[in-house]
């Protein structure tokens, strides 16, 4: 539905997007995760036409993007970051001026309004101001515009940002709905987000692709990871124990009255159960042992700290990440598993998350 | 080009639901009060010359009292076209939408020129009031407005593209005034220049295009004019908008 080669966007000598190339299958709900000023909103700019590339091709559906613009926005729902909206007019006059511009015919304008309404749930501030809306109605508001023309693929650029976790979930709903109906492309640097939503995640830091693939097997590749525990004994004890056992690294303990507060760098799924019994045979006890690092923030801090040192082996990573990932797809299961046990309480997580994002 | 008329109606009807508008009319509607009652009254005090001079033809166009507003209310009332659409972000979701730059381009300078029309409807209550008073020629009046109509297109142009190129409406206001006001300054210089140079000047002069149309006379270079130096402007803002895409 959606395939860019080797796009390129200059301003000036600086390169904002340095020669990607990826694809969008019909029916996926693809996350594009960077952290900010990584050059999502300027491919997305590009693939809606808002920006001519410097370079490179864009393919929306059977049409040349670059060489027929109008034509690919025919095939677009886009909803641009923040969602611009003109503040003065009410809800259904916006849409219906939008389903016009995107040339609905008079007779069909209407129905495609209500039901665009109902799509993202907003009839009920149908009549209202847009400029006395929530942010949570403006954005839905927006998606409403998206859908309007009933195109096939949804560019969506920064859907939740600013929004309270009710909100969030509610529009991670509505997006998760469009799976298999509609092919929808939307970037986040909010990494819940991307669990939440998306079947895959293409990952952009500055202007280049350093990861593509699932959540989940992106996840396996960070498993292992930092080992948190509050044991008793000595300091000595426990500094000789994590000594002895290989591969434990960047390790820290602090004396917390008599107990210890350790952690520990140990790669593996099994890391938790080596340290319990490295500290056991020690004659050591444990109170609690936490096993941290199997989730999509370390895959990302990984790859968009480490991989500036050149951005070829990121990619070699990947196509090795992807082999790894079929090879093991109970390991996968597993991982995705607790990534559903996580979202029982990820409101909250959310939220955190959003909030440190936004500032 | 249906997208056009799509961009207007809405443009016209931000307009009228803005208070903007209304600033905008009330203090029109005040200043061409206090020149027509400025004009009528310097009649009313001297005896009638019997020449082609009346309220009317003065008032369109032929005293400062005419120009200067002109001059302060035009880039008032282009600034918001881009600039105000690109500070709010909204010129993005118009920029993808199935519709060409043309079609945007048209849609706001049809809006433009609407509002400057509807700018004018309140004088035509002077015209009225002269009519009760004493001889009115409908075929002055009628070329009056066109006169008025041909500045419009003229004002509105420019005006648009200032606001496409300037950062903000402020900018686009300031920018507008500049380029709108050498435009009248260097037509005025028409008095005060010599041989070809007083030609030029002449015939870019707004002053003396008013002049012709306010005693009945149209003549087909100013009309040309308006319409070469509008066809410019607006095919620059196109280009504008489509350099802004390569450009971001």
């Amino acid at each position: 539905m959606l395939a860019v080669e080797q796009l390129t966007k200059r301003y000036g000598s600086r390169e904002a997007v340095r020669g990607i190339s990826f694809s969008v299958e019909k029916g996926e709900i693809v996350g594009f995760l960077g952290p900010n000023g990584a050059g999502k909103s300027t491919t997305l700019r590009m693939i809606t036409g808002f920006l001519a590339p410097t370079g490179g091709r864009i393919q929306v559906g059977e049409i040349d993007a670059v060489a027929d613009p109008i034509g690919a926005r025919r095939q677009i729902g886009y909803m641009p970051e923040g969602v611009p909206l003109y503040l003065e007019m009410r809800v259904h006059e916006y849409l219906r001026y939008r389903a016009e511009l995107k040339g609905i015919g008079r007779k069909a304008r209407e129905e495609a309004v209500e039901r665009s309404l109902g799509q993202a749930a907003v009839e009920d501030a149908a009549d209202r101001i847009i400029g006395q809306l929530s942010k949570g109605y403006r954005q839905r508001v927006g998606l409403a515009d998206a859908l309007l023309a009933d195109p096939p693929l949804l560019i969506l650029d920064e859907p939740t940002s600013g929004l309270d976790p009710n909100q969030i979930r509610s529009i991670r709903a509505l997006i998760r709905g469009f799976e298999g109906e509609k092919t929808v492309f939307l970037s986040t640097h909010i990494l819940p987000e991307v669990e939440a939503t998306c079947g895959r995640v293409v990952i952009l830091n500055e202007g280049r692709i350093v990861g593509e693939g699932d959540p989940a097997q992106l996840r396996g590749r960070a498993a292992g990871g930092t080992v948190r525990f509050v044991g008793r004994g000595e300091l000595g004890a426990f500094e000789a124990a994590l000594a002895a056992l290989e591969g434990a690294d960047a390790v820290r303990l602090d004396v917390d009255g008599e107990l210890v507060r350790g952690r520990v760098r140990l790669e593996g799924a099994d890391a938790a159960e080596r340290l319990f019994a490295a500290v056991a045979e020690a004659g050591l006890a444990l109170r609690e042992l936490k096993t941290e690092g199997t989730s999509l923030e370390d895959v990302f801090t990984a790859l968009t700290t480490e991989e500036a040192a050149g951005s070829d082996d990121a990619l070699e990573d990947d196509d090795d990440l992807e082999e790894a990932a079929d090879d093991d797809e109970e390991g996968a299961d597993d991982l995705e598993g607790a990534s559903a046990d996580e979202d029982d309480e990820p409101a909250d997580d959310d939220e955190t998350l959003a909030e440190e994002d936004e500032s | 080009m249906s997208a056009a008329w799509t961009i207007a109606k809405r443009e016209i009807r931000s307009y009228f639901t803005s208070p903007i508008a209304y600033v905008v009319l009330l203090a029109w509607v005040f200043v061409t009060g206090l020149s027509f009652y400025t004009l009528v009254f310097w009649f009313a005090g001297r005896p009638s010359t019997g020449g082609s001079d009346n309220p009317l033809t003065l008032f369109f166009g032929g005293t400062v009292l005419f120009w200067l507003p002109l001059l302060v209310f035009a880039p008032v009332m282009t600034m918001r076209l881009f600039a105000a659409e690109r500070a709010a972000g909204t010129l993005e979701p118009l920029m993808t939408a199935p519709v060409s730059e043309l079609g945007i381009v048209a849609g706001k300078y049809l809006a433009a020129n609407v509002f400057w029309w509807v700018l004018w409807l309140p004088t035509l209550l002077y015209v009225w009031i002269i009519s009760r008073y004493g001889d009115v020629d409908l075929g002055t009046v009628a070329s009056s407005y066109l006169g008025v109509v041909g500045i419009g297109l003229f004002y509105m142009a420019w005006g648009m593209l200032m606001s496409a190129l300037a950062p903000n409406q402020i900018v686009a206001a300031v920018l507008t005034f500049l380029v709108l006001g050498l435009f009248f300054v260097a037509g005025i210089m028409q008095f005060v220049a010599i041989d070809t140079s007083r030609e030029v000047l002449a015939y870019i002069s707004v002053w003396s295009h008013m002049a012709d149309f306010s005693r009945g006379v149209v003549d087909s270079r100013y009309l040309l004019f308006d319409v070469t130096m509008s066809g410019l402007a607006f095919f620059l803002t196109v280009r504008v908008l489509a350099w802004r895409r390569v450009a971001g």
